[in-house]
């Protein structure tokens, strides 16, 4: 079993309260340029883009100083007093879901605010959903 | 600097090319709060007196609040001038997410005087900040221009604010677009722009807003939620927008039918939320931060204006667009809507004209009886969609005439005209028809912009059963009606600094706003009697700013229409008389703490500490 967030893309109003809310939570402040997730417009609608916690995660495949680990509920979580800052975990997600955060010089992706996602918590229209996915993939 | 603020003005002249940041004075913080109040204290210290709206010394001013950019819900920004259609204060109020950007790249306002040589447009990445030409989108819509920007820039993530062609041609009820399709709409702020060959202000921030207390503050936020939740006006605004108040407006009989002869209109329904959802929406938008979405997208699938990508009708472009031009074709009434939004009209105020227009027409006034070969006449969308192009370009006579707004081309087609010439101090009347509702004609009168619905209209006491002081409220009472129009104008200009969502403002509690303002900034607005003294020092500020520029208090009053009684609806037969209009402003001034001749008294200027506040330079 892992933890996800799941996108009803159907659902999103484009109100960005995820990203605001991600910012506020992680940053301690708030601007929707700073989240972890982003907001894609396609025509007529708008899809919240956000950290798959890949089964497979080239990010933590290609970390050199084992930063990116996986937890006992499946997110993939970088440990920041390990990560190096070198980067090439934001190089090779092919989502750009890991971010680098200049100011403190290291790496930064969504992990599932602990597990209790702030950007689900406010999402108002239930567009992101946190769900569990697998049980028997592994088996 | 206390949180939630960002403590820079960008000042920006535009004759001269000099760009400067500028601190917020403490002194404007602590008196005026943010938005309305920073714009209405600037307003006053920075605008020549008499000077010419649309001349390089006025001041164009996009605002900011404390809360504009945080996580609480519901919050906009304004820009603020002086008004080319009414020569007084302007303030306009637009959602989307410029606003917030405005924060982000760093900065509590942007203040834009002078006038640049050329088409110009402003570009604003954090610190840097550029002025670059306009020529390639010169000439281009609203949305047109959007594009052809972000594409210059090479950054689709870029917010812009700018005007469309009649924004560009002085028109005097130009808008503002701001991103995305979210409107500074009334009163000509877009042609204040054009004349300072200012094509748009293009902005990216990287910056975070800080609050004071974030634990606190997420509290107070998810309280705004449950209030926002708890409320059956919200509730309607996420199902359905305000396209549903057209039949509410249509029942209780101030819905403008022909350049409001009349308040009910047959084909309601068909303009309503019903005709809208029926055929246009397909789902639900939001302005950033706003959990309420009351933006319903879609598009038009079939007939004249297939393809047209659709925005809601709000009730007023439905109201002032349809019924008060007997449109009932929801597709032409989008289109109308839409072709206002591209061109930069205030869709308002088009609707007021045009029905003015058609009137005239109808009345054998107006010299043009035709518009690119469509009669000018009521229930013709074709003629509207014309004449709309024709004002936005000022093309021909018709257009030129129409561009300056109702009241200018009534005074120049003569006497006849003025008596259905539908404005109050020169801004075009909002959709309620204020016959049949005392407090609404009130609101209106005294409305600091003008013609206005945003000015404490007491609509859910005047029509919706709401009780005022515990008590139900008789709609057609001359007297009583002042205190609750003080109370709420008051109370809405408090809101207007932080800056709120009128449509926010129908769920979220006094105390939480105040708990929001509080734990961002650290900082205490002392309660509801707090909001109240706010509003009353920002609203006696404007009232001394209209007065400066020659304002006559004998324009507190309505327009002729409202004089001759209504011909339908439940309040069948009611009209106001000079009397009835004296015997509610008596009330009103007294209340006011204004003398008899409607000008603020000395005593209340101290009261709220207008006697001796400072100057703001730059």
């Amino acid at each position: 079993m892992r933890t996800v967030i799941h996108c009803n893309f159907d659902l999103c109003t484009g109100c960005s309260i995820c990203q605001m809310a991600c910012a506020q939570i992680k940053t301690g402040g708030t601007n929707p340029r700073l989240a972890l997730l982003r907001l894609e417009k396609q025509g007529l609608i708008c899809r919240p883009v956000l950290c798959a916690q890949c089964r497979n995660a080239f990010c933590m495949q290609v970390c050199p100083s084992e930063a990116i680990c996986r937890e006992d509920d499946g997110r993939v979580v970088i440990r920041e007093e390990k990560c190096t800052g070198c980067g090439l975990c934001v190089e090779a997600c092919q989502v750009d879901m890991v971010f680098f955060d200049s100011d403190n010089k290291s790496a930064r992706k969504c992990d599932l605010c602990g597990g209790d996602p702030a950007c689900v918590k406010y999402c108002p229209t239930g567009a992101l959903e946190k769900i569990k996915l697998g049980g028997d993939a592994d088996a | 600097m206390p949180s939630g603020y960002m403590n820079k003005f960008l000042f920006v002249n535009l004759t001269t090319g000099e760009v400067k940041p500028m601190e917020v004075p403490e002194w404007l913080r602590d008196n005026f709060i943010g938005g309305k109040g920073f714009g209405m204290k600037l307003l006053y210290d920075l605008v020549p007196q008499y000077c010419d709206p649309l001349g390089p010394e006025n001041v164009l001013m996009f605002m900011t609040g404390p809360l504009t950019g945080t996580l609480a819900p519901s919050m906009r920004a304004c820009v603020v001038t002086k008004s080319p259609l009414t020569g007084t204060l302007l303030d306009s109020y637009f959602g989307g997410s410029f606003g917030h950007e405005i924060k982000y790249a760093g900065y509590d306002g942007i203040i834009i005087t002078g006038r640049a040589s050329e088409p110009v447009y402003l570009w604003i990445y954090n610190d840097s900040v550029e002025i670059r030409p306009a020529k390639g989108c010169w000439g281009m819509g609203t949305l047109e221009a959007n594009r052809a920007i972000k594409e210059e820039l090479r950054d689709p993530s870029i917010k812009i604010a700018g005007i469309g062609p009649a924004g560009e041609n002085l028109v005097r009820f130009a808008l503002i677009s701001c991103e995305y399709n979210r409107q500074a709409g009334r009163g000509g702020a877009g042609a204040v722009m054009g004349a300072k060959n200012l094509k748009a202000v293009a902005l990216k921030g990287t910056r975070p807003v800080y609050v004071h207390d974030q634990d606190a503050f997420l509290k107070a936020v998810e309280q705004g939620y449950r209030d926002l939740k708890a409320s059956p006006d919200i509730q309607a605004l996420v199902d359905t927008g305000t396209a549903s108040a057209v039949p509410f407006a249509n029942e209780v009989g101030v819905l403008p039918r022909r350049n409001y002869f009349d308040g009910t209109f047959a084909g309601a329904n068909s303009i309503s939320d019903f005709g809208q959802s029926k055929h246009l929406w397909l789902r639900s938008d939001a302005c950033l931060g706003c959990p309420v979405r009351c933006s319903k997208v879609g598009y038009i699938r079939t007939g004249r204006y297939k393809g047209t990508v659709s925005d809601i009708v709000e009730y007023e472009s439905a109201a002032m667009l349809g019924s008060n031009l007997e449109i009932d074709d929801i597709k032409a009434v989008t289109y109308l809507t839409h072709l206002c939004d591209e061109l930069g009209l205030d869709s308002m105020s088009a609707g007021g004209v045009l029905g003015f227009a058609m009137e005239a027409a109808d009345k054998g006034i107006l010299p043009q009886k035709e518009v690119a070969g469509q009669p000018v006449r009521f229930g013709n969308p074709l003629a509207a969609e014309k004449m709309l192009e024709a004002v936005a370009y000022r093309r021909g006579d018709l257009g030129n005439l129409l561009a300056d707004g109702v009241q200018r081309a009534a005074a120049k087609l003569g006497p006849a005209a003025e008596e259905f010439a539908v404005h109050i101090k020169g801004l075009e009347t909002p959709a309620w028809g204020p016959r049949g509702a005392t407090g609404i004609a009130l609101a209106l009168m005294t409305a600091d912009r003008g013609g206005c619905h945003q000015r404490g209209m007491p609509l859910g006491e005047d029509l919706g059963g709401a009780l005022w002081n515990g008590r139900p409220v008789d709609r057609l009472a001359l007297s009583g009606k002042a205190e609750i129009v003080i109370h709420y104008q008051n109370y809405l200009a408090a809101l207007d600094t932080l800056v709120k969502c009128d449509f926010g403002a129908f769920g979220i509690q006094p105390q939480t706003y105040l708990e929001l303002y509080r734990t961002c900034t650290g900082r205490d607005l002392d309660g509801e009697d707090g909001l109240q003294l706010l509003g009353a020092r920002i609203w006696n500020l404007g009232r001394q700013f209209n007065l400066r520029e020659g304002l006559d208090p004998g324009l507190d009053t309505l327009p002729k229409r409202f004089f001759a009684p209504l011909p339908s609806g439940p309040c069948k037969g009611h009209r106001f008389t000079a009397e009835d209009v004296q015997v509610m402003l008596r009330e009103y001034y007294l209340l006011r703490g204004w003398n008899a001749d409607g000008r603020p008294g000395q005593e209340v200027l101290q009261e709220l500490g207008l006697d001796n506040v400072k100057t703001t330079n730059i």
